[in-house]
C-alpha cells in the first residue's frame, strides 16, 4: 500500500519526536538492543526467521532456503564486537557525536543485508529514519522494526518503514524536503533521480551497481584443497541468486598447479548441483531465464565446435562456462559463472583494469593465514589490486560475509553522517 | 549440387509458390524438414558436431520439434553455410545494434530467398490483390493499381549487406509504382524529399504505401512535429514498420507509434502492418492487419516455415499462452540453417503467435550489474 504525503509527514514527525528521547540515551545501550535483536533472528527457530521464511519468497524471488539462508548471513554479522568496531574505526573514541537530525533510506531490496545495516547505522547515529522500502523486499526491513520494537520499543519508534512507487516522485520529495542526509541503494538512474530531489546541503550517500570476481592461485588447486575450494566459490557464486553486488561472476584460475583450471570448473560444477538441492535457485521471469536460455544456447553451440569452451549446466537452475578466452565477461546473473585460465595471477589485472571501477570485492585463495599461513606472493598480489581501485578483496567464501566495517564500496558508513 | 538438395529446393520452390494461402499439413512439412536436416547434418560440420552433442541427429529424430536450433549467436561465431563459402551470391550482414561480433548469413543464391518474399508480403500487405498466388506477379498486376513506395531505408545498392533493403527492394520492383523510391541516403533520412512525396501524393488523392524501419519514422514523426507538418493521405495508404529499435535512442511501445502514424499520416493503425524479419532467416512474418481489415499483433508462419515458442527454463515447447523464446523453421534457409533460435520473446495462440520484445534490455532485478548494463569495451 502506498503512503501519502501526509503519512510521511506524520512519520517525520513522530520519528524526530522520539529520537530527542533516544538522544539521551547511551551508544552501549542501543548497540544491546540491535544485538539482541540480531540474536533473536539467528537462532533456528526463531519466530522472525520463520515468518521471514514464510513471507519473503514471494516478493524477493527466492526459495525459502534461501531466505533461511539470508537471515543467518544478515544477522550474525550484527554483534556487539561488530557495532562496536564499526564505532571506534569511523567515529573514534568520541563519546559525544551526533548524527543528522533525519536520515531518509532508500533501499534496493536485492539482498536483506544493506537495507538491514543502513536502518541499524541510523540507529547507531541517534538518528530519525524515514525508510523507503523496495518493491523487491517489503519484509526484511519491516519485520526487523517489528522485532526491535519487541526488545527496544523507543528504539524502533525512530523508524518509520513506508512504501510507494519509485514513479510518485512526489512522495520521495516529501521525504526528502526535511532529511539531513539521505542514503540511497539502486541503478543509476534512481541514485540521480534522488540526488536531484535532495536537499542540497542535505549529506548524500548512494550506492549504484557493482559486481564481484574471484582468482585461484596455482597454490590452491591440489586434490586436498580443490573440494572445499569449490563449495567455498559456490557459496559466494550461488548465495542471493547472484543478486548481491558482492556475487563473482567469473573466477580466474591460475594454470601450473597440481590440478588444471578445467578441473576447477568441474569441481565447482559439482558443488553447485550439491547446493542447488540443498538452496535451491529462486523462481525466474521469463526474461531472466531468456537470458541464461540465450547465453547457454550461445556456448553449447560453440561448445560443441571449439574445445576452447566447456559447460556444465543443471536443470534450470545453475550454469558454468569454462572459455580460455580471458576477456571478462560479466555474467547474466542467476548463478551463471564464467571460469577462466589464467598463465600468472600477476597478469589479471589487465583483464580487470577495464571494469576496476565497477568491482566491489574480488575474492581470492589460496589468502587464509589461518590454513595455508601467509603466502607473500598472493598478499603483494592483493596490493596490486586494492591499487586497481578494488575496496575489498577477501578469502573466497568470505565474499558474501563482509565485516559491519567494510568500507561499502570505498566509503565509510558512518563517518560523512557524523558531526 | 547433388541430386537431393536439388529436389529440396524444388519441392519449397513448388510450396512457396503455392502461395501464404495454402497451408500445409504437418506430414508434409515434416518430410521437407527432415529432408532438410538429413541435408544440412551432412554439410554443415559446425552444425553436425552439434547436434551430435545434443544427440539429435537425423536417424534420432522423427519430427521436425526436436531437430535442433541454431542460436542466432552461431552466425557470429560461425560460418553457418552448406556449401562452399567461395560460392556465396549473396551475404546479409547484422546490423551490430550492440558493441559485439557481426553475424553473416551466407545465401548461395537468392533464388529461394528472394521467392520466399513475394507471396508472403503479397499476402499480407496487398490482401486486394486477390487471394491467387499467380495473380500475385508482375504481368497481370495492373500498373495503374500499383501503390507508389516511399520507403524510409537505405537502397539496396546503397546497403548490399543488408537484408531488409535487400528484401524491400525486391518488394517494390514487384509490386510498387514506377514512382517508388529509397528516402534514407548516406545514412540520413531525406526528410525534405519525403514531406514533398507526401504533399504530392496528398494533394492528389493517390494512396502510398509507407515501408521502414519504427526508428526512421519516430525520427520523421520528431520532425512533422518540430515543423507542425500533419498530413491526410488518401485511402488505401497503408504502412509496413519493422523492428530496429534496439540500442536505438529512444523505444517506444507499439501502440504509441501506431498513435503516430495516425496523427501525423492520418493513416489507422488498422493499415499499420509489423513486419518481423531477421538477418539470420528467409522467411519474415507479418501481423495479419491488413488481412483481417482490423488492427491486430497476430502474426502467421507461412506454409514452407513454423515458429515454436520454447520455454527458457526447460528448453522445450511452451504451453500454449505462455511466454518463451521464438524458435523458426524455416524451410527457404535451405543453404544455411533451417531451424533458428531467436533471441526474442514470443507467445503462442491457436491461430498464430506475438512478437513481445527481445531479451536484451529486460529489467534485471538487483543491484549486481548485468551483461546489458556494464559500460565497458
Amino acid at each position: 500500500m502506498s503512503a501519502t504525503v501526509e503519512q510521511i509527514k506524520e512519520a517525520i514527525q513522530h520519528t524526530r519526536e522520539t529520537r530527542k528521547r533516544v538522544l539521551h540515551r547511551s551508544t552501549d545501550e542501543i548497540i544491546g538492543a540491535l544485538a539482541q535483536t540480531a540474536r533473536n533472528w539467528i537462532e533456528p527457530a526463531s519466530p522472525w526467521r520463520r515468518r521471514a521464511v514464510e513471507q519473503a519468497p514471494a516478493s524477493t524471488g527466492f526459495s525459502t532456503q534461501m531466505i533461511n539462508e539470508a537471515v543467518t548471513l544478515t544477522f550474525e554479522a550484527l554483534t556487539e564486537d561488530a557495532f562496536e568496531t564499526l564505532l571506534r574505526r569511523e567515529v573514534g573514541d568520541r563519546r559525544q557525536f551526533y548524527g543528522p537530525d533525519l536520515i531518509a533510506h532508500f533501499l534496493a531490496g536485492n539482498v536483506p543485508p544493506p537495507s538491514i545495516n543502513s536502518i541499524c547505522f541510523g540507529l547507531l547515529l541517534k538518528s530519525a529514519n524515514i525508510v523507503k522500502l523496495s518493491a523487491h523486499d517489503p519484509v526484511f526491513p519491516a519485520l526487523f522494526v517489528e522485532s526491535l520494537r519487541e526488545v527496544d520499543a523507543e528504539l524502533a519508534d525512530c523508524v518509520a518503514v513506508l512504501d510507494w512507487r519509485r514513479e510518485e516522485t512526489e512522495l520521495a520529495r516529501a521525504a526528502l524536503a526535511d532529511a539531513d542526509a539521505v542514503i540511497a541503494y539502486g541503478d543509476d538512474d534512481t541514485i540521480t533521480e534522488l540526488r536531484r530531489l535532495a536537499r542540497t546541503d542535505a549529506t548524500f550517500l548512494g550506492y549504484g551497481h557493482k559486481l564481484g570476481l574471484a582468482l585461484v592461485g596455482r597454490e590452491a588447486m591440489t586434490p586436498r584443497a580443490l573440494p572445499a575450494l569449490a563449495e567455498a566459490a559456490t557459496f559466494d557464486a550461488s548465495v542471493y541468486d547472484q543478486q548481491g553486488c558482492l556475487s563473482p561472476h567469473a573466477f580466474y584460475v591460475e594454470e601450473g598447479g597440481e590440478l588444471s583450471p578445467c578441473e576447477f570448473a568441474a569441481a565447482l560444477a559439482g558443488a553447485m548441483a550439491a547446493y542447488q538441492a540443498r538452496v535451491p535457485r529462486g523462481q525466474l521471469t521469463v526474461e531472466e531465464a531468456a537470458r541464461i536460455a540465450k547465453l547457454r544456447g550461445a556456448y553449447e553451440f560453440r561448445a560443441a565446435a571449439d574445445k576452447s569452451v566447456a559447460l556444465w549446466a543443471g536443470p534450470a537452475s545453475w550454469l558454468v562456462i569454462y572459455e580460455e578466452d580471458p576477456m571478462f565477461t560479466v555474467s547474466c546473473l542467476n548463478r551463471v559463472v564464467f571460469v577462466k585460465p589464467i598463465k600468472h595471477l600477476e597478469s589479471a589485472p589487465q583483464f580487470i583494469r577495464p571494469f576496476a571501477s565497477n568491482l566491489s570485492t574480488v575474492g581470492i585463495t589460496p589468502m587464509n593465514p589461518a590454513l595455508s599461513g601467509v603466502n607473500e606472493r598472493i598478499e603483494t598480489f592483493a596490493t596490486e589490486l586494492t591499487k586497481l581501485g578494488v575496496n575489498r578483496v577477501c578469502p573466497i567464501g568470505r565474499m558474501q560475509r563482509p565485516p559491519l566495517w567494510w568500507y561499502h564500496d570505498g566509503r565509510p558508513n558512518l563517518a560523512e553522517l557524523v558531526r | 549440387m547433388n541430386k537431393t538438395v536439388t529436389d529440396i529446393q524444388r519441392r519449397v520452390l513448388a510450396l512457396i509458390w503455392r502461395g501464404a494461402n495454402a497451408p500445409t499439413t504437418d506430414a508434409d512439412f515434416n518430410e521437407l524438414a527432415q529432408a532438410t536436416f538429413a541435408f544440412q547434418f551432412t554439410r554443415n560440420a559446425v552444425y553436425r558436431a552439434y547436434c551430435e552433442r545434443l544427440k539429435l541427429t537425423p536417424s534420432t529424430t522423427s519430427h521436425w520439434k526436436e531437430i535442433p536450433a541454431v542460436p542466432t549467436s552461431a552466425f557470429k561465431d560461425f560460418t553457418i553455410t552448406c556449401f562452399p563459402v567461395a560460392e556465396a551470391g549473396a551475404e546479409f550482414h547484422t546490423s551490430g545494434t550492440t558493441a559485439d561480433k557481426t553475424g553473416k548469413h551466407l545465401l548461395k543464391t537468392s533464388e529461394l530467398y528472394d521467392a520466399a518474399i513475394r507471396p508472403n508480403f503479397a499476402a499480407h500487405l496487398l490482401p486486394e490483390l486477390g487471394r491467387s498466388p499467380q495473380q500475385v506477379c508482375r504481368d497481370s498486376h495492373n500498373d495503374n493499381e500499383r501503390l507508389p513506395m516511399l520507403i524510409l531505408t537505405p537502397s539496396p545498392e546503397e546497403a548490399p549487406h543488408s537484408s531488409l533493403s535487400h528484401m524491400i527492394g525486391v518488394v517494390m520492383k514487384e509490386f510498387g509504382a514506377t514512382d517508388s523510391g529509397f528516402y534514407v541516403e548516406r545514412g540520413a533520412l531525406c526528410v525534405e524529399r519525403l514531406v514533398h512525396a507526401l504533399r504530392e501524393a496528398e494533394q492528389a488523392r493517390q494512396p502510398v504505401f509507407l515501408l521502414g524501419t519504427a526508428f526512421a519514422f519516430v525520427h520523421f514523426f520528431d520532425h512533422c512535429k518540430q515543423h507542425d507538418l500533419k498530413f491526410k493521405m488518401a485511402g488505401g495508404s497503408r504502412v509496413m514498420e519493422t523492428g530496429g529499435f534496439k540500442g536505438r535512442i529512444r523505444e517506444m511501445a507499439k501502440p504509441d507509434l501506431y498513435v503516430l502514424f495516425e496523427r501525423w499520416l492520418g493513416v489507422p493503425s488498422a493499415r499499420v502492418v509489423n513486419e518481423y524479419g531477421m538477418t539470420e532467416l528467409s522467411t519474415q512474418f507479418y501481423d495479419q492487419t491488413l488481412r483481417e481489415d482490423c488492427q491486430t499483433d497476430r502474426k502467421l508462419a507461412p506454409p514452407w516455415s513454423r515458429v515454436l515458442i520454447i520455454d527458457p527454463n526447460t528448453g522445450n515447447e511452451a504451453k500454449e499462452g505462455k511466454h518463451g523464446l521464438i524458435r523458426v523453421f524455416d524451410l527457404a534457409n535451405l543453404w544455411s540453417a533451417m531451424c533458428v533460435q531467436t533471441e526474442d520473446i514470443g507467445v503462442a495462440y491457436d491461430n498464430g503467435f506475438e512478437i513481445l520484445g527481445r531479451t536484451a534490455g529486460a529489467e534485471v532485478r538487483g543491484c549486481s550489474l548485468n551483461a546489458e548494463s556494464i559500460p565497458i569495451r
